[in-house]
């Protein structure tokens, strides 16, 4: 699994919050996956969960707007983007730290 | 053909004069937005809504997206239904908080948030859901036109499952459209709008159904009051709906003379206002009803304002009026309020709360007019409107005084409007004359009596209260000093003409006596000369037998006879 990283470089994980084949889901989805290849970020799989079929995971995270991105960083603290991750800069800016282990 | 399916359905609310005022409560498997200022009660309104349904067996689910879970919870608490909501099972509370920082990268849905409130409503068989300031959420939205869409989506969600959502939203200014969802008002079938205003330096709240389509409602501006209870409407709550049967009893005023006048008391179940200018004994009289009251075992509920029950008993007691022991035994329950300390639609709810909990069969309020000195935007006019409505369909005879003006006796009409609302009026007042302030009493009205029209002096001592009939003198009323005078010199009239007449009675009875003995005088007189005159025929007979015996022929006695007859000539 993508987020099995070695000890010593832990990686960030990412969770992406969707609703099924909503189609701001399958967007973000989309919009993701480009962005994570264009930082050559290909190797990190988001985690995904589909609210529709795990509504107990939003209450856990306290996400209730689909499609939304949650990051964890190493000291736990996590980060939320809300929205189809069409604005590019802001997506950019919110992985930005994630390239800093290579 | 689908006037069934068609027809509104709705939920009660659980809050009376909300369910009232909107025939039946909100609509049910729909929205409804209820709109207002920040700490206007939306977030109270909608714990309690939630709170009624549970005590009724239904279940809910408390989305917030403002206030922490913790914070709500302590909203709840702090009134009477909180602790109840609290412990319940029938509900959940989710914590909805857009996340610290968080930010949007293009256009999101909510059908994470359905999906997850659809989950947690399936294991509590739910069917109330509260979505409290989804405006933090959906103001992430780039594009608000998206959001509007979003309510739309959520409404419509609500159709199909079946909830009946409450949609709170942030008022700007006297908008009626909530904060960052714009248009939204113009989606939603219903719309409350609460607000809370400072008049008078004093928090004013009122809820206003600003929308309600496809149901009769009452779209005034309605007083709110916020208290242990919560949210309640005063005056919209349930009156008794059995028909009010006017009765004929007639109850005493405690004064035997007012109650003659009055055609023998006020009727059960009416209403008489006293007003007067201060110190004209309106307390008295009211006093007097309550002490009456009490004698004939009948609980009343004495609502002072402004003054406190021991001076006021005891002074009471100065001329004659015993409430200590009725107090003492339970049958006046005395209830001084300060008419500053609260606005006047939540003195009108004190005043139904105890109503409701004493179940009285009289009430006095001394005075009702201190009610203008509460603040109100509504004003008093409005709860003594209520209060008199009130207690006319519960049967309660009540007696309400109210202070007029020093320089305008019956000034009550130009306040509160109670005198066309009572059906009874009696207008104390001063009478100056010669140096003297005497209280008069008049009845102004008195519907359904025949009641007298005159002015009487009212008396006040230790034994009690009374009314000095009047005296009239030519066209004008005589009271105190004067009346006693004039009685006093009325009597003595009166004395000299009796005793007039007795001399003249007098007079006649001893002529008629004299008159009487010259008669008896006089027949004994006529009885003398009827003797006399008999003896004196009879004599004459013997003398004429005489002569006709002498001149006959065989009598030889003429010398006898011609002396007769010369004694006879010298009697003729």
């Amino acid at each position: 699994m993508s987020n099995q990283q070695p000890a010593e470089t832990p990686m960030p994980m990412l969770m992406l919050f969707v609703t099924g084949t909503a189609p701001r889901s399958q967007r973000a989805r989309a919009n993701l996956a480009k962005m994570l290849d264009q930082l050559n970020l290909s190797e990190v799989k988001p985690f995904e969960v589909d609210l529709l079929e795990q509504p107990e995971q939003g209450i856990e995270h306290a996400i209730f707007a689909t499609p939304s991105l949650l990051k964890f960083d190493t000291t736990g603290e996590v980060s939320v983007l809300y929205g189809d991750l069409s604005a590019e800069e802001r997506l950019q800016t919110f992985l930005s730290d994630l390239d800093q282990p290579e | 053909m689908q006037t069934d399916e068609m027809k509104m359905q709705k939920r009660k609310t659980g809050i009376v004069g909300l369910d009232n005022v909107s025939e039946g409560g909100l609509p049910s498997g729909q929205a409804t937005l209820v709109l207002g200022q920040a700490a206007a009660g939306k977030t109270v309104l909608s714990l309690q809504i939630l709170a009624r349904a549970i005590e009724r067996g239904e279940g809910g689910v408390f989305v917030t997206f403002e206030e922490s879970p913790a914070q709500v919870k302590r909203d709840a608490a702090s009134f009477s239904w909180g602790e109840k909501l609290l412990t319940s099972e029938r509900w959940q509370l989710i914590d909805a908080r857009p996340r610290f920082g968080a930010e949007a990268a293009g256009e999101f849905d909510i059908e994470g948030l359905l999906s997850i409130v659809g989950a947690t409503i399936a294991k509590n068989q739910a069917n109330w859901v509260v979505f409290d300031g989804i405006d933090q959420l959906l103001q992430y939205q780039p594009d608000p036109k998206i959001a509007i869409d979003q309510v739309r989506r959520i409404n419509d969600y609500c159709e199909d499952n079946g909830w009946t959502l409450l949609l709170t939203g942030k008022a700007m200014g006297e908008s009626m459209a909530p904060a960052h969802l714009e248009g939204i008002e113009f989606l939603l079938s219903a719309t409350l709008v609460l607000s809370a205003r400072v008049v008078g330096q004093q928090l004013n709240r009122s809820l206003r159904i600003a929308k309600f389509r496809g149901s009769r409602h009452i779209a005034d501006e309605l007083p709110v009051v916020m208290d242990d209870d919560g949210i309640q409407l005063p005056y919209h709550e349930h009156l008794p709906t059995a028909e009010v049967v006017a009765s004929n009893e007639r109850i005493s005023t405690g004064v035997g003379r007012l109650d003659k006048l009055l055609g023998g008391g006020i009727y059960r179940g009416s209403s008489l206002l006293i007003s007067g200018r201060p110190g004209t004994a309106k307390s008295t009289l009211a006093g007097s009803f309550a002490e009456a009251a009490a004698r004939r075992g009948e609980r009343t509920l004495y609502v002072s304002f402004d003054e406190i029950e021991s001076p006021y008993v005891r002074n009471l007691t100065s001329v004659g009026i015993n409430l200590r022991d009725p107090i003492d035994n339970g049958l006046v329950q005395f209830v001084d309020l300060s008419a500053f300390a609260l606005r006047v639609a939540e003195h009108f709810l004190t005043l139904r709360r105890l109503i409701d909990t004493f179940d009285p069969h009289c009430l006095v309020i001394d005075p009702v007019s201190a009610l203008l000195k509460a603040s109100g935007t509504e004003g008093a006019n409005l709860a003594t409107e209520h209060l008199i409505d009130l207690v006319r369909r519960r049967g309660i005879t009540t007696v309400l005084t109210s202070l007029s003006g020093v320089s305008d006796p019956e000034g009550e009409v130009t306040q509160g409007q109670v005198s066309t609302l009572a059906d009874s009026w009696i207008v104390l007042d001063y009478n100056v004359r010669g140096g003297e302030r005497n209280r008069s009493l008049s009845i102004v009205k008195s519907r359904g009596s025949a009641h007298s029209n005159q002015e009487r002096e009212l008396l006040l001592s230790v034994a009690g209260v009374d009314l000095a009939d009047v005296y009239e003198s030519g066209s004008e009323v005589l009271m105190g000093t004067a009346r006693a005078t004039k009685v006093r010199d009325d009597a003595v009239a009166e004395r000299r003409r009796q005793l007039e007449r007795e001399q003249r009675r007098l007079d006649l009875e001893k002529r008629i006596a004299q008159t009487e003995q010259e008669r008896d005088l006089l027949k004994a007189k006529l009885e003398l000369e009827k003797i006399e005159t008999a003896e004196t025929d009879r004599l004459e007979d013997v003398q004429r037998e005489d002569i006709r015996q002498r001149r006959d022929p065989e009598q030889e006695n003429s010398e006898e006879h011609s002396r007769l007859d010369a004694i006879h000539d010298k009697g003729e």
